[in-house]
């Protein structure tokens, strides 16, 4: 059997006698897109902070495809493999689309980055620095600067976050393909309910630093603890 | 013709254009006037340099400045140990191997606490001229002889305003096409990136602080370089030379001129330079009055005198 692609056990993580995080434990299938849900403050940023090596756990351990990454740096888990997206669109402003992406894929030896500004509608602004493009264009280069390689393990923080309902789940769509074509095993953290249960193929459900529940999109809409916490009657 | 190719083909035409400055301008005041204004433009130009690749803001490279003096000038002053033409380039690997070394502490330190940082150093730098007597002269400072000849010219010709102008502004213009190419190259890049966006370049699985340390190296060694020309013109160097004030003298250099270009830093030399010269015929208080056109640049062009065609630019364009 092959080794889980993200492989998270007893991940701990307090903020002084705060506990945001209450030993998540986390198996992402090599090739799954994961939805990760929940309300405000249930940890999900956290989760994928310390997932990412940008804060460290107070307990707990990570491996990537068997490898054991716990201790290392966000680069170096870069290089095993996991990229990440932020919450807030995180780019290079004053450089060029086409620049960000040349460096990125510079980084981990990859040539697709023309092929991504293809398919992330950004060839056309390749030339132009991110800062003068438009917020959804700066969000898909957010996405394409963590695609680029592609890496084994992609965490996205809220990637829709800002953008219209339509371009929402157009971003969903394309996120899908990509993904796909690539082998991507992706986590998704996304409050937009419509992006999660069009894509993910299961969820996982976090409250209070603590996961309480995991199945598919039909399953969660039917779970009567997370109705409650989270989803609320409009699921039904 | 690509950018390496431009940039090549305008520090020629810059080349070229000294020994014309040089011909047109009378020997004397106006013309010791540019050939110090040169030197300081290269101390400038350190200083645009770690602000335009790293982000930085130093109140420090006087230090930098003064180090590559002071070696340089210890070095000439002992020619059994050392030839000139050896002393004077491991003056500026010297300062620039310890700027890296510093750099591996000092460049994880950001914004205000940085600048503070490079203050403070500095501060310690020119009080340690002032102490170790021994080695720097003190207070009185170092006064150096210089050889007979240095790289197969006379001294005489370092020490002349004619001689040094040139000297000067060959090395302007040679370490600011440096500092072009570094800019356009894969690395220069980089560290662009690193003063956007930190942490994405560490999640892109880029190390930040060898980068960082590195562009602090290369702009000290810079600094240092001024320092050498510095000491060959004057063949004397106290720790006035190290002061902090000499410091915020560049900062408003490359403020004035702009740290966004290369040629800022160097505009904004000029400008100061030959402002001081007019001011101070005017009024004692002409720091003052360098404060109230550094003000005004401040808040009409942020981008400083170098920023002033871009802005042209943008509003024809949005006019047209």
């Amino acid at each position: 059997m092959s080794a889980p692609a993200l492989l998270a056990r007893g991940l701990a993580r307090h903020y002084g006698g705060v506990a945001a995080l209450r030993g998540v434990d986390l198996d992402l299938v090599p090739g799954e897109i994961r939805g990760l849900i929940g309300p405000n403050g249930a940890g999900k940023s956290t989760l994928v902070d310390v997932l990412s090596g940008r804060a460290p756990g107070s307990g707990g351990s990570v491996r990537l495809f068997g490898q054991d990454i716990t201790g290392l740096g966000p680069a170096a888990r870069r290089h095993a493999g996991l990229a990440r997206s932020f919450q807030r669109t995180s780019i290079f402003p004053a450089l060029p689309v086409g620049a960000q992406l040349d460096l990125a894929a510079r980084r981990v030896g990859a040539t697709d980055a023309p092929r991504l500004l293809d398919e992330l509608d950004l060839a056309r602004l390749a030339a132009v620095p991110a800062e003068q493009t438009a917020y959804g264009d700066q969000r898909r280069l957010d996405l394409a600067l963590a695609l680029v390689g592609p890496p084994r393990v992609l965490l996205l923080d809220e990637p829709a976050a800002g953008l219209t309902a339509e371009e929402s789940l157009a971003l969903a769509d394309r996120l899908r393909e990509l993904a796909r074509a690539r082998g991507v095993t992706v986590l998704l953290v996304e409050h937009d309910m419509e992006v999660v249960f069009r894509i993910c193929e299961r969820i996982t459900v976090l409250e209070l630093g603590a996961i309480l529940a995991e199945g598919t999109p039909q399953e969660i809409r039917r779970h009567p603890e997370v109705v409650r916490a989270y989803l609320g009657s409009a699921a039904a | 013709m690509s950018g390496a190719g431009r940039i090549a083909a305008g520090a020629l035409a810059a080349a070229a254009a000294g020994p014309a400055i040089a011909a047109l301008v009378p020997p004397g005041v106006l013309l010791s006037l540019l050939a110090q204004a040169c030197i300081y433009a290269i101390l400038a130009l350190s200083v645009g340099v770690l602000a335009r690749q790293n982000g930085m803001v130093s109140f420090g490279h006087a230090a930098m400045f003064g180090a590559g003096a002071y070696l340089a000038g210890i070095g000439l002053g002992a020619p059994g140990l050392l030839p000139a033409e050896a002393a004077l380039p491991l003056a500026v690997l010297a300062v620039a191997a310890v700027c890296f070394g510093l750099g591996l502490i000092v460049v994880r330190v950001h914004g205000i606490a940085f600048a503070m940082l490079t203050l403070a150093l500095g501060q310690a730098c020119f009080e340690a001229a002032n102490k170790a007597r021994g080695v720097t002269g003190g207070a009185d400072g170092l006064t150096v002889a210089l050889p007979r000849e240095i790289f197969g010219l006379p001294a005489a010709t370092f020490q002349r305003a004619e001689g040094m102008f040139l000297i000067a502004w060959l090395a302007m213009v040679a370490l600011a096409a440096l500092a072009a190419l570094l800019a356009r190259s894969r690395f220069g890049l980089l560290t662009e990136a690193i003063r956007e966006n930190e942490e994405r370049a560490r999640f892109l699985g880029y190390g930040t602080v060898l980068p960082r340390a590195a562009v602090f190296a290369l702009s000290g060694g810079i600094a240092a370089a001024g320092g050498v020309l510095y000491v060959l013109y004057n063949g004397f160097v106290s720790p006035e030379t190290v002061h902090w004030s000499v410091s915020g003298s560049a900062l408003i250099m490359a403020l004035l001129g702009g740290t966004r270009t290369v040629w800022g830093p160097l505009a904004g030399a000029a400008v100061y330079f030959l402002l001081r010269e007019q001011l101070v015929e005017v009024t004692e208080r002409w720091l003052g009055l360098l404060g109230i056109l550094l003000v005004l640049v401040m808040v009409f062009l942020p981008d400083g005198l170098s920023g002033l065609p871009r802005r042209l630019r943008r509003r024809h364009g949005a006019e047209a």
